[in-house]
């Protein structure tokens, strides 16, 4: 990677310029630095040890709390629901991520031709759901998508499919959620893929041709292959983004119907609600230590595959 | 010999550090392991009444924003006639959602809050305990709404309203099918009748069934409440295992196969078109539904009347009470006296329960949807509200009046409450769902409410 | 999707096929159809909200929602407690965090990986995992409903120094030491050298940024409970309490229609933005993002 080219290459410079400004060069890093370490330790750094504490208490936010040891962790690993809240999450990310990746792709490829008429205009409205505000997409989503009286099911019974019960039932309700987040973001996506394909030089292609490889198998075999570091960087981010899934169903579903959408997040969110802060922070500890995991295994992905 | 030692001091620094960023983190632990979180000293959190002539001071309320929020405005007006040094800012907050974190994040803690009694026990480690203030008014306010507001022997919010169950039915069908409305004495006479509107309109499904997870459960607790049960005893022991709940969950499975009811959330627009078309005949639901005819349904508005609940054997008790709301005063009040001193004036004083109950710009006739739980302002012979033109003139008051004092006593309500929605008010909807039967919902909502709630709470 | 399979010499020289425009087409109605969908039915008529909800007439349009809305949901302070937290926030981030890519880009110095291991952490770490332990140090310090609650807690974003950091190692070094020889600062070097030239990439995080706090949720809701503080977010989603509330009785449609009208008015600023600055947007990305 260029950074590191650059790093190697900052102590080579002459020495005689360096000894002009020693002290500045050397603590200017640090001072660059120090905002962001300063919020690192006072907003993530204290608030980790204290949630950590916290979670081998029982603690309602008033008065002293009572320590209960492992109480909390072993309660959490023994419930369905923390269970249920994390493969909630699961399934929501099978029904975004690789429907994003594909769908994607294939726009940004098609958007990287620049013979494509209208190039730009695809391009601005792929990205309009992403400026919208989440909040109200989701309140215009419960419209939408209402079983009685929705444009969505209006539209179905006009063409003489039948109705659904979008976000009533448990079967479509995750679904539907998926539909608003995939909406939201995969604009984004196709922007970020599409800075990926235009840095594979045209010659690479062109060196295929000349092997004869048909269209679909340039596509598949260099497209692919070439830009699997930005398709992998996008997986990583959407994971992240699928696991905090938040506002969509706070504000759509209220995590139901039967709890069919209470995410990872939003079940943590719950512990709050009932004032049951020892039981919340060891759910949030659990969920850092997952999140840990899930990011060292793409690390592991993104290094093997180099 | 000089880089060890530095070394060495610096391990002490910040084993140190950690060792006070540690103790600086979070809340005081109490070393007794076996001590109650909830187990603070009786003198900490018991709130005595102002001892001054001259009360003086501002106070926050909250109060659900709509009808009430108005109605309680109109209070205060009076309330700072008699009390003109103190200052009443007046707040509609959706409380479901604000409450728990502002009682977390202990800013801007208001001094009064209007609240469930489903979700007083739940929080009422955030409030003050209101047994000594309450103390001579105790003999006076009904002993359900006491109950409901109790937690460990004391008594942690102002009972505010009774919310008797009624029966609310369609008039004019029932005259139209030829059933005689006093004649539904009991759940099977209920069930008859449902049957025989059925047969004779056959796009009907007369009796509501509630979709909501949370006002299901709510409206299985006044059934319950009839048969003086609810989900847990005084000691919170619980109870959902018992013939009574056996009884009604039968029921209620019956009429849902049969398809005798129609399931729609409370007031969402598909029950609004089932309450005006006629396919919905009978409504058994706190006296609080009196709103939708007041405001909601305007073509079958002055059709519907209101009766007694049926009774589940013959003779029994013909009402049980669904949801209402008590006043708690947060322990982070600035104002905790005075907030008292208006609770005191709204509940207990009749200038104060006549304001509430009493004609205003929202209930021209006086607010219908409760009656008061104190005694002396619950005289059947003195009505606080006037007919209603929406039950076609009926007089309310002498119904629920004398329905609320049908309602048995000893059902508290647990601290866990609202968080067994989770199971029996989801469980309920599968069995509406056809997915379990009313054993399997028993069975099933037990195990898990025992796991996750009775144990985890003490 | 339709692929030609007869091989071409260049790939430019190619036009797509029908089936690729058919894809984009299908693509953009998705994109635009709910936002429109929202915009035009805020328009009309609360009861054909309802009774009509794929049909729109020009001719009957009324502003009778935005109006109703005014009245019944505080949008206007929660735009104004947005605005606030968007100006200090997104200065912070747009100011630090090139800043600290500019030191992870460009200097050695001990500690380097720790505190770039940091940045990582936290770019790993769901905000929500903090919000419990995060209100309850707000409350230590007395932060709850202040704007400093609102704006310093996710300040100086990790994305956006991991991003920076990228874009500014592809500034030639050559450049920053030349204004070494010239006698220039440290600090100097970053504002007039290195500010200059990453324009596009700050661009493309400027636009992020501004997204990132006006959509910001979780820790918004958590931390303001005063009506006052709120941010739109928080606003927007108890609308349906809101109007219920102020308006007793209201019928569904109603409560739609003004429901709807909130939300187009939260979707214009972001939109009118983006529609003028979306060149520089959408090259920001592309100058910024990972390289394959």
């Amino acid at each position: 990677m260029t950074s590191t080219e650059m790093r190697e290459r900052t102590p080579a410079a002459p020495a005689r310029r360096r000894r002009r400004r020693p002290s500045g060069r050397r603590l200017a890093p640090y001072v660059f630095v120090l905002p962001f370490v300063a919020l690192f330790l006072a907003f993530s750094v204290y608030p980790l040890i204290y949630t950590f504490r916290l979670s081998f208490t029982a603690w309602s936010g008033s008065g002293p709390a009572r320590w209960v040891g492992w109480d909390n962790y072993t309660y959490l690993l023994g419930s369905d629901a923390f269970w249920s809240s994390l493969g909630n999450s699961a399934v929501l990310w099978l029904l975004i991520v690789p429907v994003q990746v594909v769908v994607a792709l294939i726009a940004a490829v098609l958007l990287n031709n620049a013979k494509l008429r209208m190039r730009g205009f695809y391009r601005t409205v792929a990205l309009v759901p992403f400026v919208t505000p989440l909040v109200a997409m989701a309140q215009i989503w419960i419209v939408v998508f209402d079983s009685d009286y929705g444009a969505v099911n209006r539209l179905l019974g006009a063409v003489g499919l039948p109705e659904i019960d979008w976000l009533t039932s448990t079967v479509w309700a995750k679904p539907t959620l998926a539909l608003l987040f995939l909406w939201k973001t995969t604009g984004f996506a196709i922007v970020i893929l599409l800075s990926g394909l235009q840095s594979i030089p045209a010659s690479v292609y062109e060196a295929a041709e000349l092997d004869g490889a048909s269209r679909t198998r340039q596509l598949v075999s260099i497209t692919v292959l070439l830009v699997r570091r930005v398709v992998l960087f996008l997986v990583v981010m959407q994971t992240l983004a699928v696991f905090q899934m938040f506002a969509e169903p706070y504000v759509v579903t209220a995590g139901g119907p039967y709890g069919s959408t209470t995410t990872a997040g939003l079940y943590l969110y719950e512990h709050l609600g009932r004032s049951d802060l020892g039981t919340g922070s060891a759910n949030s500890f659990l969920l850092v230590a997952l999140v840990m995991l899930v990011s060292l295994l793409f690390v592991r992905l993104l290094r093997e595959r180099d | 010999m000089k880089r060890t030692q530095i070394r060495r001091r610096a391990v002490a620094a910040a084993a140190g550090l950690t060792a006070v960023v540690l103790a600086a983190c979070g809340p005081e632990v109490s070393s007794d392991a076996e001590s109650g979180a909830g187990d603070t000293g009786p003198a900490d959190g018991t709130l005595a009444a102002p001892d001054t002539d001259a009360p003086a001071g501002e106070i926050t309320i909250w109060d659900r924003s709509g009808d009430l929020y108005e109605v309680f405005d109109g209070v205060i007006e009076r309330f700072t006639e008699r009390y003109p040094d103190i200052v009443v800012h007046h707040e509609a907050v959706d409380i479901d959602t604000k409450l728990p974190n502002t009682l977390i994040a202990g800013a801007d803690v208001p001094d009064g809050v209007f609240l469930d009694d489903a979700k007083v026990a739940g929080l009422s480690d955030h409030f003050y305990d209101l047994s000594a203030v309450l103390e001579p008014y105790l003999d006076d306010i009904a002993a359900q709404k006491v109950d409901v507001n109790t937690v460990g022997g004391r008594i942690y919010g102002v009972p505010w309203d009774l919310n008797p169950g009624l029966l609310y039915y369609r008039a004019d069908i029932l005259e139209e099918v030829g059933i005689d409305p006093a004649s539904i004495e009991t759940y099977d006479d209920l069930f008859a009748a449902a049957e025989q509107i059925k047969a004779a309109r056959p796009d009907a499904a007369p009796i509501h069934l509630e979709k909501e997870p949370f006002l299901s459960q709510l409206w299985l607790e006044m059934f319950a409440s009839q048969l003086g049960t609810s989900l847990a005893d005084e000691n919170g022991e619980l109870r959902l295992d018992s013939p009574e709940y056996r009884q009604i969950l039968g029921w209620l499975d019956e009429v849902n196969k049969a398809g005798l009811g129609t399931r729609a959330e409370y007031l969402g627009p598909a029950d609004l078109a089932a309450l005006e078309s006629g396919q919905q005949v009978f409504v058994p639901w706190a006296i609080w539904w009196d709103f939708a005819p007041q405001q909601l349904l305007p073509q079958t508005t002055g059709l519907w009347r209101a009766m007694p609940l049926p009774a589940w054997t013959e003779g029994g008790a013909r009402s049980g009470a669904m949801g209402g709301s008590s006043f708690v005063i947060p322990r982070d009040a600035e104002n905790p006296e005075l907030a008292w001193l208006f609770y005191e004036f709204l509940v207990f004083d009749p200038e104060g329960f006549q304001a509430v109950y009493g004609p205003n710009a929202i209930y021209p006739d006086g607010l219908n949807t409760s009656v008061p739980s104190y005694a002396p302002a619950a005289d059947p012979a003195t009505p606080l509200f006037g007919p209603l033109d929406a039950l076609g003139g009926q007089d309310l008051w002498p119904v629920a009046i004398e329905a609320g004092e049908q309602i048995p006593g000893g059902t508290p309500i647990p601290q866990w409450w609202a968080g067994a929605v989770d199971y029996l008010g989801d469980n309920l909807q599968r069995m509406f769902d056809g997915e379990l039967t009313p054993e399997q919902v028993i069975a099933e909502s037990t195990e898990q409410i025992q796991t996750n709630l009775v144990d985890r709470a003490s | 999707m339709a692929v030609s399979v007869i091989p071409v010499r260049r790939r430019d020289r190619r036009r797509p096929a029908l089936g690729s425009h058919v894809f984009l087409i299908v693509l953009t109605a998705a994109f635009l159809a709910p936002v429109v969908w929202a915009v035009l039915s805020s328009l009309k008529e609360p009861a054909s909200i309802i009774t009509d909800p794929l049909g729109f007439d020009p001719g009957t349009s009324t502003l009778g929602n935005y109006r109703a809305m005014f009245e019944d949901v505080p949008i206007a302070s929660g735009f104004l407690n947005t605005a606030i937290v968007l100006v200090l926030k997104g200065g912070l981030t747009l100011f630090f965090a090139p800043l600290a890519g500019f030191a992870f880009a460009k200097y050695r110095f001990a500690g380097q990986n720790v505190i770039f291991g940091a940045v990582l952490l936290t770019l790993m770490l769901p905000t929500i995992v903090l919000v419990v332990p995060l209100l309850l140090q707000m409350r230590e310090l007395g932060w709850v409903n202040t704007y400093q609650a609102l704006v310093l807690p996710g300040a100086v974003d990790a994305f956006a120094i991991f991003w920076m950091r990228q874009v500014i190692a592809a500034v030639p070094d050559e450049l920053l030491d030349a204004a070494r020889v010239d006698g220039c600062g440290e600090f100097r070097i970053f504002v007039s050298i290195v500010l200059p030239v990453i324009r596009p990439g700050l661009a493309g995080l400027a636009v992020l940024t501004v997204m990132n706090i006006y959509n910001d949720f979780v820790w918004p809701v958590v931390v303001t409970s005063r009506e006052s503080m709120q941010t739109l977010q928080v606003v927007l989603a108890t609308l349906a309490q809101n109007i219920t509330g102020n308006r007793i009785g209201a019928d569904f449609a109603t409560v739609w229609g003004e429901l709807l009208a909130a939300s187009s008015i939260a979707l214009i600023p972001l939109l009118v933005v983006f529609v003028l600055l979306q060149r520089h947007f959408i090259n920001g990305i592309l100058a910024g993002s990972v390289k394959g």
